[in-house]
């Protein structure tokens, strides 16, 4: 634990310029702060043991500062004043490049705030070198909290004079009026707005016990389903990155997998209904995401298929279509009839008291059930698949293996690791390869729909030219994936997978 | 990881100046930055104020019976950190010539450094050695004050042969520039003008001679971090701007 204390009796002999006298440190500053600490919705930075801080004084002094977990300093950056800047608008070098390579396609934003004094402490040495930095932060007000943080010391050891450090936190440490902190000042924020640093899930984590009613086992997913709904909710209206609606249409669409084998678990009446409303926010939410994806890949793709000039015109149309889409997307996630869905869906179908008449079987028994069938229908539509078959052939194989994928994921305590593993991987290579094929087509669809819209703005030849060649290269995409297919799906029906997958279902 | 060499062969053309300087601009975009104090005088650990001493001294270093991250230490600036000078490092000649490798072992131990940091800055000691050699096959860019004064014009050419020589057919940027410059003294303004037009290494980049620059010997600070807005410091961070056009 690093040399972080608590101040539990606030007496004057604690203020800055008394511990500076006690210390016979020099106070390097003092003020007060608006504080905001940033991370990923999934706390990347958090979990790779990095600290994103912006800290604004005034007037109009603004700076991020990236430390580890236990405060020791990693980089600083001056930051333009007024508001807390993005990070992508941050200028190059190497905080940048640290947070972007670890946040990769999520945003770093303010996940806690507060305000309060901030003093900073300078152990000189006999050359008047600075030995140790000591930190006094608080008391910090954070908002909705009427008592604030109390007051922390941190000594920050500089490399190369540990001892220092250590020398300084021992007297620190030996004061009746401070306590050693058992958490990082960043950890204590978070908790008091009642977040858990790095506890982040995007799938559901139940554990199953296989004697379990399956109409319990089924109600504790879809819970959990809908809780991460839930959350994914805000970050997708305020469009902070794309995986806030990734994962909330993987919410939506394992939920609508779940709802599809409870058959006989749930009321009929309850669970076509809300299997309907699923479908319509799923819908919902496809052309969101599509362009999202678009426009995502599409400095990539631009790179090597042609003249990115030229196809300026292409991203703005796709960037107005994008935002359109986000419109009617937030239309209906701010609607009565999704309010009604979500609630709903924990009140009405979890805890309902009219349930199916296979609500009672034992959830091994009607998962292996229905795991067994949807293995089949996986078999019987790939094994459909030749060379003549149409997209709409692929794409079908492609919906039946994700509700396979999200039974065996779903169901997973239920069976042995190793098997379940293994069949998850197998079925993980097909869907990639079907993954390519499909969304090769979605380009190309969204290509030809555009080039019209831009027909009728008198777009350039080089424009459609260049959206030719993007059609072209999204062909030989598809192409490649089609060819590849047959060995894929070779692969995946082989007698090991089946013997594993029977294997895996046996009592 | 970058490295930087402020390097001349001539003594008290502003090398450590540099050095201290454009590693403080370099740390304060919040590169992480190592200074290593290569020269036996310290002119860079004192400026720094750290203490001129390094355990197990420059053999220890070169024969890795300590880590070259366990001798760094901390200066106040954030970002930059300091290897400090040894008056061992005299020896350092006798020490590398025992090498097995003579001319890449800083090279080698500079490698250790780059989980550390982004950017390195080698201040040398003002001599041609097994010590400049070493540099010179471990630097990506040279930068080399000029003092405007025919005679440095001629010793810039041997510095530039030799660098040839060193590097063995992979030399490392090198980046010239008027150092000491006195605006009052007609020769220096001749060549502030003749000479970046005939030049293509150096930069039209000018450090004027300041009394400020004296007294950073007496703050203990880098001119760049105790008085921005000096002419001096608007001039390394021009510089430095230079230099990150060269990378």
């Amino acid at each position: 634990m690093l040399s972080e204390f608590v101040v539990v009796d606030d007496a004057d002999e604690l203020s800055v310029d008394a511990l500076g006298k006690a210390l016979s440190a020099r106070v390097e500053s003092r003020g007060t702060e608006r504080r905001g600490w940033l991370d990923t919705f999934d706390w990347r930075l958090y979990r790779a043991g990095l600290v994103l801080e912006h800290r604004e004084s005034p007037p109009g002094r603004s700076v991020f500062v990236l430390t580890d977990l236990e405060g020791q300093r990693l980089a600083r950056l001056p930051a333009p004043a007024g508001g807390i800047p993005s990070v992508d608008d941050l200028p190059a070098g190497p905080l940048k490049e640290q947070v972007m390579s670890r946040a990769g396609l999520r945003t770093a934003f303010v996940r806690a705030s507060a305000e309060g004094r901030v003093g900073h402490l300078a152990v000189l040495d006999a050359e008047g070198k600075t030995v140790a930095r000591v930190a006094i932060d608080g008391p910090l007000v954070v908002a909705g909290h009427a008592e604030p943080l109390p007051v922390r010391i941190r000594v920050e050891a500089l490399r190369g004079y540990g001892k220092d450090a250590r020398r300084v936190a021992e007297r620190l440490g030996a004061s009746p009026r401070v306590r050693r902190a058992d958490d990082t000042l960043f950890e204590a924020i978070c908790s008091a707005w009642g977040l858990q640093p790095g506890v982040y899930r995007s799938k559901p984590r139940v554990h199953l016990d296989p004697a379990m009613p399956a109409g319990r086992a089924f109600g504790l997913l879809l819970g959990e389903l809908v809780s991460i709904a839930r959350v994914n909710v805000d970050g997708t209206l305020r469009q902070i990155d794309t995986e806030f609606l990734h994962d909330l249409r993987i919410a939506v669409r394992s939920s609508r997998s779940v709802l599809k084998v409870a058959r006989g678990v749930f009321d009929e009446r309850l669970r076509s209904h809300y299997a309907a409303e699923l479908k319509w926010i799923g819908d919902v939410t496809t052309p969101s995401r599509d362009l999202d994806v678009y426009l995502l890949e599409f400095d990539d793709l631009v790179e090597h298929a042609m003249d990115p000039v030229a196809m300026r015109p292409f991203r703005t149309l796709l960037a107005r279509q994008c935002r359109k889409a986000h419109t009617g997307l937030n239309r209906a996630l701010r609607s009565k009839r999704f309010a009604r869905l979500l609630d709903g869906w924990t009140d009405e179908l979890v805890a309902s008291d009219e349930p199916g008449p296979d609500a009672d079987l034992p959830v091994v028994r009607v998962g292996g059930d229905r795991l067994r069938s949807a293995w089949r229908q996986v078999r019987r539509r790939g094994n459909a698949v030749t060379d003549a078959s149409p997209p709409d052939a692929l794409h079908d194989l492609r919906k039946r293996c994700k509700e396979l994928r999200y039974l065996l994921e779903h169901l997973s305590s239920l069976y042995e690791k190793s098997a379940q593993r293994e069949i998850v991987g197998e079925l993980r290579q097909l869907q990639n390869n079907l993954g390519e094929y499909q969304d090769a087509e979605n380009q190309r669809r969204l290509i030809l729909q555009y080039a019209e819209e831009l027909v009728a703005q008198n777009a350039s030849a080089k424009t459609l030219v260049g959206m030719g060649r993007l059609d072209h290269y999204f062909e030989h995409r598809q192409a490649v994936a089609r060819a590849q297919f047959a060995d894929h799906w070779t692969r995946f029906d082989r007698k090991h997978n089946r013997r594993v997958f029977a294997t895996m279902l046996e009592p | 990881m970058k490295v930087l060499a402020s390097y001349s062969i001539k003594g008290g053309v502003g090398k450590t100046t540099a050095a201290v300087n454009v590693a403080a601009l370099a740390a304060e975009e919040g590169r992480r930055v190592l200074l290593w104090d290569l020269d036996p005088q310290g002119g860079a650990t004192y400026l720094l104020r750290v203490r001129a001493k390094v355990k197990g001294g420059g053999r220890g270093l070169v024969r890795q019976r300590l880590r070259l991250v366990d001798a760094v230490k901390a200066s106040d600036i954030a970002n930059l950190d300091l290897l400090p000078s040894d008056f061992s490092y005299r020896h350092l000649d006798l020490v590398l010539d025992g090498q097995r490798k003579p001319t890449r072992t800083i090279g080698q131990l500079l490698a250790g450094l780059s989980p550390d940091y982004d950017v390195v800055i080698l201040d040398c000691p003002p001599s041609a050695s097994l010590v400049t050699e070493n540099v010179v096959r471990a630097a990506d860019l040279l930068l080399v004050p000029l003092l405007p004064a025919p005679l440095s014009v001629r010793t810039m050419d041997q510095l530039l042969d030799s660098v040839l020589t060193t590097s063995k057919g992979n030399p490392p940027a090198v980046l010239a520039f008027l150092s000491m410059v006195d605006r009052r003294r007609s020769l220096h303004r001749r060549l502030v003008n003749e000479l970046p037009r005939e030049r293509q290494d150096l930069v039209d980049v000018v450090i004027p001679v300041a009394s400020a620059v004296e007294q950073m010997s007496v703050r203990r600070e880098p001119l760049v971090t105790s008085s921005p807005a000096n002419p001096v410091s608007q001039a390394f961070a021009q510089l430095w701007q230079a230099v990150i056009r060269r990378w």
